[in-house]
């Protein structure tokens, strides 16, 4: 065979030219093939298919000394039993200090009016901002990401009025607040991503929600609220909405939350829609335990926890108690 | 310069073995082609949408109704929902119209001319067929209703308008109950009916007479669309709610194609109830004929067929009632059907 043939014989009789013929071949096919590898490789992959060791995405905002506290107020005017729920926690200053960056995490699923009660009511969202900015905080920050018009949801819920007038300053999400954060150890919340970009600097989290029927869940209060933290097609996680509810459970660890009972949507929750799904239930619960609040909640849509599978797992898993009284709540009426 | 001893021809039988090596290269190339042109949805969508949080509005050009009734002006362009984004509008609330079959959503917001405070939003859920938009309907009917003469099966809770219109369920929800609101609400979904034809109406009333009239809960009965009662085997079932002295209890009742049919989706829910949920059977009652009954631990369930459809009881608080309430509505299928 010729040295000139596609493929020359390598042999005793072969010569520089041809090993350097075919040496030149081979690399060219390996540049070739590397170079179609980069091409396709995605550099940015989908965040479930991330290969990444998980970090927690979120740092606990608890205030250590706090330890679990609750407090259940009962009345109709939100300002008045917040406040004095508060109180009964030992101040807003035990939870927010001078120079604190707080985000103030509320309900703004939908661009409803807040008569329906299917978000946080703009009077929990405002008090909450000037309490906070009272105790002197630096900034405090209103935030959900609603996925549908983010801008018509806090607008026609009231919410964005109110915490402008406030004082507070309101977040709408975009694009590039979204980064992938994951739950250390967590099955579903892996590289997903989440809205973290308001976080940067904050130092205290409050999380304030309305309580709810919810046709998937049972159930729609404080730990559900933290849903609104997830960007992407969240709505696959509906298929396991109990797992999905726990690992927020365990991933959040908020300063407290606020669970806004003066009026329950009792039917057809999350959206509601008539103001017969409601039911005057006149109880708002401040609690620095989540799980605790939300079993307490379950009760205003007369139920048990035992019917929300997901407050029994978290408090397996150490995210609080469902046993509320032994918390030994501080209770006052401001009727 | 010795590189390589070998300078022969490739033998026949080495030919063949290369050849086949390249054989089954191309196969696994054209599988991995196929699979790649079957991408999971799921994957595709992290692909593209794993970032997005606004953007998933869908403008529609036109008004959801025209002309729109002289007391509103449209507050938003109209939105549109398939299936795979109806959460992004009503979040949870989807997965009762996915469960029902729905198609997609349509939605618009309109002001008050008089008072831009007040406005309505209308929401048209376009369920496929009318048993579905009627199935969606009656498990979300409220209590305390006042019934409207605007469509099938319309009624006014509060601020809030619904009726089923062919194949859509239609929702008007207003931001109050006011007089100019809710005059301007019904105005809103007459128009809405006027301008839409629709070929064929739900038309339940029949089925839903079967049931015995002493003691059903009014506005009880419901339409099951999928996963009756848990179980994925079961849809398009009727269930009402009953009185019975101080307890309640649910009876049920659905249609099946024959007797072999209801015979079947008897015999399978029978097996739920005793393999998948731990129930143990404690009765066959003489009558109605092939009935049995199911201590499911804390309460009963019994389930019978009778002709082409499937019926029972469930969760039902004793054996005694749960006997009693199927022999009722035994003899009120045989006397209505």
């Amino acid at each position: 065979m010729s040295p000139d043939a596609p493929f020359p014989p390598i042999g005793p009789e072969a010569t520089r030219r041809a090993f350097l013929r075919r040496a030149l071949k081979a690399g060219a096919a390996i540049a070739a093939t590397g170079g179609l590898a980069a091409w396709l490789w995605d550099r940015h992959p989908p965040g479930t298919l991330g290969l990444r060791a998980p970090a927690s995405a979120l740092p606990d905002f608890r205030v250590s000394d706090a330890g679990r506290r609750m407090a259940i107020v009962t009345g109709t005017d939100r300002v008045r039993t917040l406040r004095r729920a508060l109180e009964a926690m030992g101040g807003i200053g035990r939870f927010i200090k001078r120079g604190d960056r707080v985000i103030v995490k509320v309900n703004a699923a939908f661009a409803a009016p807040s008569v329906l009660c299917a978000t946080t009511h703009p009077d929990v969202a405002a008090e909450l901002v000037r309490l906070c900015l009272g105790a002197g905080a630096a900034k405090v920050l209103v935030t959900d990401n609603p996925i549908n018009d983010p801008e018509s949801c806090f607008a026609l819920s009231g919410i964005a009025a109110s915490v402008g007038a406030a004082g507070g300053a309101l977040v709408l999400p975009r694009a590039a607040d979204f980064a992938d954060g994951s739950l250390p150890g967590g099955r579903l919340i892996r590289n997903w991503p989440m809205l973290l970009g308001p976080f940067r600097g904050v130092t205290k989290l409050i999380g304030a929600a309305p309580v709810k029927h919810h046709a998937r869940a049972g159930a729609s209060m404080t730990i559900k609220n933290w849903y609104g933290l997830l960007g992407g097609r969240r709505n696959q996680f509906h298929q396991d909405i109990n797992g999905i509810i726990v690992e927020l459970a365990q991933l959040v660890r908020p300063t407290f939350v606020v669970l806004d009972g003066t009026m329950s949507m009792l039917t057809n929750g999350p959206t509601g829609g008539s103001l017969a799904d409601l039911k005057p239930t006149h109880t708002l619960v401040v609690s620095t335990d989540p799980v605790a609040a939300d079993a307490f909640g379950a009760t205003l849509l007369g139920r048990t926890f035992h019917d929300l599978p997901y407050l029994s797992r978290a408090a397996q898993l150490g995210c609080g108690t469902t046993d509320f009284g032994a918390l030994q709540p501080a209770r006052d009426d401001v009727s | 310069m010795a590189i390589s001893p070998s300078s022969r021809l490739p033998s026949a039988r080495e030919s063949a073995a290369a050849a086949t090596v390249c054989l089954a290269l191309c196969a696994v190339l054209a599988w991995l082609a196929h699979t790649q042109s079957r991408f999971s949805p799921a994957v595709d969508i992290a692909f593209h949408e794993a970032k997005a949080t606004a953007g998933t509005v869908h403008a529609q050009a036109q008004d959801l109704v025209s002309p729109l009734p002289a007391a509103l002006r449209p507050m938003s362009a109209a939105e549109a929902f398939a299936p795979e984004t109806l959460s992004d509008k009503i979040d949870g609330k989807a997965e009762v119209y996915l469960s029902a079959g729905v198609a997609g959503l349509r939605c618009q917001r309109m002001a008050l001319a008089a008072a831009p405070a007040s406005w309505i939003e209308l929401f048209v859920f376009d369920m496929g067929k009318p048993s579905n938009a009627y199935s969606v309907y009656s498990s979300q009917r409220r209590s305390d209703v006042t019934d409207l003469q605007l469509a099938d099966y319309a009624y006014r809770a509060g601020n809030e308008i619904a009726l089923v219109h062919g194949p859509f369920y239609v929702e008007v929800v207003a931001t109050d109950e006011g007089p100019a609101t809710i005059e301007a609400a019904s105005a809103l979904a007459r128009a809405y009916v006027a301008a839409t034809p629709v070929s064929a109406h739900a038309d339940v009333s029949s089925d839903q007479a079967l049931f015995p009239r002493e003691g059903l809960v009014p506005g009880s009965v419901t339409l099951l669309s999928t996963d009756v009662f848990g179980f994925d085997g079961l849809g398009n079932v009727y269930v009402a709610r009953f009185r019975d002295g101080k307890d309640e209890l649910t009876l049920f009742l659905a249609r099946r194609t024959g007797a072999r049919d209801a015979t079947a989706a008897a015999a399978a829910l029978r097996g739920f109830f005793v393999d998948d949920c731990g129930g143990k059977e404690v009765a066959r009652p003489a009558l109605p004929a092939g009935a049995v009954i199911i201590d499911a631990g804390g309460s009963f369930e019994g389930v019978f067929s009778t002709g082409a459809f499937l019926a029972g009881v469930h969760q039902a608080p004793s054996r005694e009632g749960t006997d009693r309430w199927l022999k009722r509505l035994s003899a009120s299928l045989a006397e209505k059907r």
